[in-house]
């Protein structure tokens, strides 16, 4: 106990340099629970906007078919998987489409367009094209409805109620197939990629000018729990999957969106990295000018007996009282000041990664995690980065520090 | 004859061929126990050194020194520092308390090295500073005491070990010539009181005259031995 006391105060002997190197640390942890939330916020944003907002959490093909997108590549007959989606507990809701390239005219212009049917029940669980409709309406199931991205109708000069003839391919024959259809609604999901470039239609009426009778080209599926997508032994991948139908989620369909994730988890490493050594560096220094101040005091402890391995324990235990100072600090400052950044967003402009335009800042996350791992890591870190000095003043020898000047 | 102290032919060299210095050269000594012995001499005639050849606190470049018989230049790391834990206490010239511990905390600090019990320990902290004359000062850190109290703290702090022998490296040098006085008349007193062995450096002669045997050093060598 007397040790205990001994080295707590030794730490306000010089209580400015004490409360700088708190600081350090501290705000060393704070950076690192920010850049983790950080992350976390972007990752989320990220999938967010891959999973949430068009493609779902996983999605269900003919195999082969997003090598080419070949439009004759569809599930003729659906039910079956739709049945085994249907039994699976992890599922929220599933979602057919139809998926075809083809070219869209008005009066005025003409563009290429990526054509969508779908089934305007069931997307509504599964993606955000019916919170993305800025103008007109959603859906309904109407036989010439059809949505437009707002660039896409600029594009094409055409409004509401406006007519346009869209130019397809038949699914199996590939004959060409047109017809027509008259704009319900203009939607706009932020996402440059998608507003130029799609059309929805319901998807009976997409299969009826593609031909296609029941089939459809793609299964968008959402799971109750976000992380179920990731696990390839849920039963949707193992029942459903075979030679012929794949399932991929969205790490698979998106490796784009995956390799961003993997580097930002590298960014985190690396932030982490570079600021250990900083606050190492600081640790090792605040340190040793708390030994060097007492190096005749060490001296005279050591000549009443102390051992060396006390000497040891003493300066551990007093970086392990500074560290866990710097924990408790550091835990306070990241909390609120992590709460507040996932409330407002870090403001980073606007820039885009993979198509994704992130233009109301980064919100963070603050995760219970955040607050046991890292001060964890401080602490082993302030332990480790003391373990020099302490070896130091451990071999201080009596006589030599005795003849030290005060 | 009960020696405790004994130095036999002890050198101590620091420095390198040419610029090497003699600190001490074939200085031999024996001191019995219950002695209150001044080793005096200039500065840079060896008093310190020999202290800390006897104290543990340095290996003497050829020599012996015993302790109650046993060779300390044979001992190294824990095993040297318990022996000095447990059989000599040490009174420097200042800056002898640690700073943040109360004068009852820096006494019961070596008896918590020794691993005695909490009570045990509470006892004999009050004991000692009454010996000194600190009592009611025991909640005082050093930096609310004078120097001479300073002292009387580390005088006690030696004693609360029950050492064999308590050495004293010019324990008056920062104190005036009174208080310096007063210092060794206490250190006398327990001497007699409680048969134990003193060994101090001064070159002070007020301090000198209280001593009861005095071993001159001259050069690294011992000059004279004269028992009073």
């Amino acid at each position: 106990m007397l040790i205990l006391k001994l080295a707590w105060r030794n730490l306000f002997r010089n209580t400015r340099r004490t409360v700088l190197t708190v600081t350090l640390i501290a705000l060393s942890l704070t950076a690192l629970i920010i850049t983790d939330g950080m992350v976390i916020g972007l990752i989320e944003l990220m999938t967010g906007n891959v999973t949430h907002i068009l493609a779902g959490e996983a999605q269900i093909h003919r195999k082969g078919y997003l090598d080419n997108n070949d439009a004759d590549m569809f599930i003729n007959d659906p039910g079956p998987v739709i049945g085994k989606i249907k039994s699976n507990e992890t599922v929220l809701d599933y979602a057919p489409r139809v998926m075809s390239g083809g070219m869209v005219t008005s009066s005025y212009n003409v563009a290429g367009s990526m054509i969508y049917g779908v089934d305007a029940v069931r997307e509504v669980a599964v993606s955000k094209i019916k919170s993305a409709v800025i103008e007109g309406h959603y859906l309904t199931g109407g036989d010439q409805e059809i949505i437009i991205g707002g660039p896409l109708a600029e594009l094409l000069e055409v409004s509401l109620h406006d007519r346009i003839v869209l130019t397809t391919a038949e699914a199996s024959s590939g004959e060409i197939s047109q017809a027509l259809f008259r704009i319900t609604g203009i939607f706009e999901f932020g996402l440059p990629e998608l507003d130029e470039n799609l059309v929805f239609i319901n998807l009976a009426a997409a299969q009826r000018i593609m031909v296609m009778d029941h089939g459809i080209h793609q299964i968008a599926v959402r799971f109750r729990n976000p992380e179920d997508a990731k696990n390839r032994d849920n039963d949707l991948y193992k029942d459903i999957g075979n030679n012929d139908i794949e399932v991929l989620n969205w790490l698979e369909f998106s490796p784009q969106i995956a390799a961003m994730i993997e580097m930002s988890n590298y960014v985190t490493l690396v932030t982490c990295i570079i600021l250990f050594f900083l606050a190492a560096l600081g640790i090792i220094n605040s340190m040793f000018m708390s030994i060097y101040e007492r190096i005749y005091e060490f001296g005279v402890v050591m000549a009443i007996g102390t051992a060396p391995g006390s000497i040891l324990k003493l300066v551990m235990l007093e970086a392990l009282l500074i560290a866990l100072i710097s924990s408790v600090t550091g835990n306070i400052i990241g909390y609120f000041a992590s709460s507040w950044f996932e409330a407002n967003g870090i403001p980073v402009g606007e820039f885009e990664i993979s198509s994704i335009v992130i233009d109301s800042g980064i919100h963070t996350r603050v995760v219970a995690d955040q607050f046991i791992r890292y001060p964890i890591y401080i602490m082993l870190l302030t332990l480790v980065a003391a373990v020099y000095p302490a070896v130091f003043a451990a071999r201080i020898t009596p006589s030599e520090a005795l003849q030290r000047s005060l | 004859m009960d020696n405790i102290i004994v130095t036999r032919e002890v050198c101590r060299y620091f420095g390198s061929k040419d610029t090497q210095v003699k600190a001490l050269d074939h200085a031999s000594i024996e001191i019995q126990r219950g002695e209150f012995t001044a080793i005096i001499g200039p500065s840079g005639s060896g008093k310190t050194t020999l202290l800390q050849l006897i104290g543990g606190l340095d290996n003497p470049s050829s020599g012996q020194v015993l302790l109650d018989g046993t060779n300390i230049a044979d001992m190294t790391g824990t095993t040297l520092s318990d022996f000095r834990r447990d059989h000599i206490g040490f009174i420097f010239q200042a800056y002898n308390l640690i700073p943040v511990l109360s004068a009852e905390e820096n006494i019961e600090y070596i008896m918590l090295l020794q691993g005695i019990p909490a009570a045990q320990r509470k006892g004999r902290v009050h004991e000692m500073l009454r010996l000194v004359d600190l009592d009611g000062l025991g909640d005082r850190r050093p930096s609310q005491l004078s120097g001479g109290q300073q002292q009387r703290v580390a005088v006690a702090r030696a004693m609360a070990s029950q050492p064999d022998i308590i050495l004293a490296d010019e324990p008056t040098a920062n104190l005036d010539s009174k208080t310096g006085v007063a210092l060794l008349d206490l250190m006398r007193t327990l001497n007699e009181e409680h048969n134990m062995t003193f060994v101090f450096s001064t070159h002070d002669e007020k301090i000198m005259e209280r001593a009861r045997r005095l071993i001159h050093l001259q050069d690294g060598r011992v000059d004279s031995d004269q028992l009073k």
